[in-house]
């Protein structure tokens, strides 16, 4: 049961096969091809028919002449000459044709036209010699069209219809002559004609389809071929193209290689389970293990133990996230047991799968870093308090002196505790500014921005710097604003009026007035506060609000000031969205002005 | 505005040379009567024989500092109510914002001017209530 059901089966999938083969065939072959092979081979056999046909006309002219007849037999053979002739024209110019594929159709027909001709030169000696001849040679014409009926078989197999036309050219006047000879036996031969005319006209049409599957099988053979060589020379081309991407890879994987093992930073190759699989040169030289001594063990070797469950957490969401992770600052013990501080990128590499096959760990030691840090704060910090601790004690005994309250000292030694009252300030406002400058440029300066009226903050800056006016002999003109209020920092914005009150101070002349007016400035207000000193010189305007500039030397001796109180000033009004700028004064001297939004804006 | 001006100020300082200055400032400029106390732990005895109409704390002292000593003052009925003003070098806004909060009356920071000390103290204690 089993079995035979096995052979069905596999006998059913023959069929099958054999019937998409022939789907495969027709699919694959070209039918014009196939029409263009079949023409061919009728033209290949045209020299057989011509020659077949010129040989049985010279024997059959030779037969008949000798009666009254002679000039219409030689007129017949004259005809059959010319046919050959004309079909021999023809071969030449198909063989000459450079178009035998797309006109296959014409050729045909044309080769139709000749081998109808051919047959019908036949019939019409049948049809004219045939009643005049004597019986022997009316046998001889009978078997002569027999024969020459049946080698047209071969010679048009490719194309039955021809084969047709060409016997029917042969057979048709003959049947006609015989049936009408009046001869009884005649009559039945004339009826076996068309039985045998049936026949070969089968038999050719059988070979016509023989022909034109082999045709097919042929055409379609070629074209499996065509295409199975094309397809090789693909896949040898891929395959190419595959080694060469392969070989590529291999070289980027180890210039790749060669850049972690020559980079100055850690890197480790870690596996999903936080087992170490590679390590560089540099993680040997920085950690102070071998890398045999890494490799194959955990990760962890690396942090301490205390430190262990928050490496095991962060571990789980690197896995999880699947995403690359830096700054991370991890305390790593080194072999000898001193602990490094590194700065730790990790980045998961990924299958298509989504999967974490390893995670690339790259750390820079940045325990030199965090101490000078450490070092630069605590130097700060000792800048603010131990500095200025000791100098409130120095400026505060040589003020106190200067002052008078301590009696009268000598005057050149009251010219001398000036010089050093003057010099401890100037030390004092050059600590302030660089903590400032250092303050601002490390983004720790918070600031506390509110609504402000323009009167009294000018009034308040008037006030405190009331001392440089009387110190430089310089009058402090401000006219009132009682409507405008800015949005700043009051402090911060003090501290700027001083220092542009201050340098307008310092560089008047005696006796001059420093003017201070507000303005609108679209949605700001422009405060600007004008001398009548020298100017600003041409070449130093570019760099007013550089860091520890100052026109000249001099003037620092002179003037006192760190140099820095216009970079500070720059610094703190572009802080509360604002900015600063000067002009030359028509005139004389300059204006340094500011502008700041008259309300908060986000 | 209290009713008598400004007269017996006492000083908690542990900078000796500060307390020189803050000492002469006061007295020589400001003309007051003033006491300087060096171990902020006895300031409090200090307070009680003196009775300061205005106290100054340093900010930075070792053992009890400034904000330490002005917490145990606002503990005591006797000191709870004396004005104080702090003398600091180095304080930031929040830690200024917490004592303003705790009832300190203003703060002075380092480095001040002797010749302007007397007349600010006495700004701050004309604006006390």
């Amino acid at each position: 049961m089993n079995h035979s059901s096995t052979a069905n089966g596999t006998a059913d999938s023959l069929e099958v096969s054999t019937k998409a083969v022939e789907a495969e065939i027709r699919d694959r072959s070209d039918p014009q091809h196939v029409l263009a092979d079949r023409v061919a081979q009728l033209y290949r056999q045209m020299p057989i028919a011509i020659g077949a046909t010129f040989i049985a006309g010279a024997i059959a002219t030779f037969e008949l002449q000798g009666r009254w007849l002679k000039e219409l037999v030689l007129i017949w053979w004259a005809v059959v000459v010319t046919f050959s002739a004309a079909a021999s024209l023809l071969l030449y110019a198909y063989y000459r044709s450079a178009d035998k594929v797309a006109s296959a159709r014409d050729w045909l027909r044309w080769l139709a036209i000749a081998a109808l001709g051919n047959g019908a030169s036949w019939g019409l000696a049948g049809g004219v010699f045939f009643r005049s001849l004597s019986d022997e040679q009316q046998v001889f014409l009978a078997f002569l069209f027999a024969g020459m009926a049946s080698v047209g078989i071969p010679v048009y197999a490719a194309s039955w219809p021809i084969f047709a036309l060409y016997a029917a050219g042969i057979l048709l006047p003959f049947f006609y002559v015989l049936l009408t000879f009046g001869n009884r036996l005649f009559v039945e031969i004339a009826l076996l004609v068309p039985l045998f005319y049936a026949i070969n006209v089968v038999i050719a049409y059988r070979l016509t389809h023989v022909f034109e599957s082999g045709y097919r099988l042929r055409r379609a053979y070629g074209k499996l071929t065509q295409d199975h060589q094309a397809l090789n020379q693909r896949l040898e081309g891929q395959l190419v193209e595959l080694e060469e991407a392969r070989r590529q890879v291999e070289a980027s994987g180890r210039k790749l290689a060669l850049f972690a093992e020559r980079a100055p930073i850690a890197v480790l190759e870690l596996q999903p389970d936080g087992t170490v699989s590679e390590v560089n040169h540099a993680a040997e030289m920085l950690f102070g293990y071998a890398a045999a001594e890494l490799v194959g063990g955990s990760a962890k070797k690396l942090v301490r133990a205390e430190f262990h469950a928050e490496f095991d957490r962060t571990w789980q969401e690197l896995l999880r996230k699947r995403e690359s992770m830096s700054g991370l600052k991890i305390r790593n013990p080194r072999r000898d047991g001193i602990d490094l501080i590194c700065d730790w990128t990790v980045t998961p590499l990924v299958n298509f799968r989504q999967e974490v096959i390893a995670v690339i760990a790259q750390g820079r030691d940045v325990t030199a870093q965090l101490e000078a840090e450490r070092m630069k704060k605590e130097f700060t910090s000792t800048l603010s308090h131990e500095l200025r601790t000791p100098l409130t004690s120095i400026i505060g005994s040589l003020q106190l002196i200067n002052s008078g309250v301590m009696g009268k000292v000598e005057r050149e030694v009251g010219e001398l505790t000036e010089v050093a009252e003057r010099n401890g300030q100037r030390l004092l406002d050059l600590i302030n500014d660089i903590l400032d400058i250092e303050k601002i440029e490390s983004g720790k300066l918070a600031l506390a921005p509110e609504l402000i009226p323009v009167d009294a903050l000018v009034e308040e800056a008037i006030v405190l710097n009331k001392a440089f006016a009387e110190r430089f002999n310089v009058r402090f003109d401000w006219r009132g604003d009682p409507q405008r209020k800015i949005f700043a920092d009051r402090k911060r914005l003090l501290q700027v009026m001083t220092n542009l009150l201050s340098n307008a101070a310092k560089f008047s002349p005696e006796g001059g007035v420093v003017e201070i007016t507000s303005a609108d400035a679209g949605g700001n207000v422009r405060l600007a506060i004008s001398d009548r000193g020298g100017g600003i010189p041409e070449g130093f305007r570019g760099r007013i609000f550089g860091r520890f500039t100052q026109a000249d030397s001099t003037a620092t001796r002179q003037k006192g000031g760190s140099g820095l109180g216009l970079a500070i000033c720059k610094r703190l009004i572009e802080l509360m969205q604002g900015r600063i700028g000067f002009d030359n004064r028509p005139g004389g001297g300059s204006t340094f002005w500011f502008e700041l939004p008259r309300q908060h804006t986000a | 505005m209290p009713e008598r001006p400004l007269n017996r100020v006492c000083y908690v300082e542990d900078d000796e040379d500060i307390q020189r200055i803050v000492r002469m400032s006061l007295e020589r400029v400001g003309k007051m009567t003033v006491a300087v106390v060096s171990d902020p732990t006895q300031a409090m005895q200090t307070f009680a024989e003196f009775k300061p109409d205005l106290v100054m704390l340093d900010w930075m002292m070792p053992v009890l500092d400034g904000p330490a000593l002005f917490r145990q003052m606002k503990l005591r009925p006797e000191t709870s109510s004396l004005p104080v003003v702090f003398i600091t070098a180095r304080a930031s806004q929040p830690d200024l914002d917490e004592l303003k909060l705790l009832g300190a009356a203003a703060t002075i920071s380092k480095p001040f001017s002797p010749r302007d000390l007397p007349e600010q103290l006495r700004a701050i204690w004309a604006k006390l209530p």
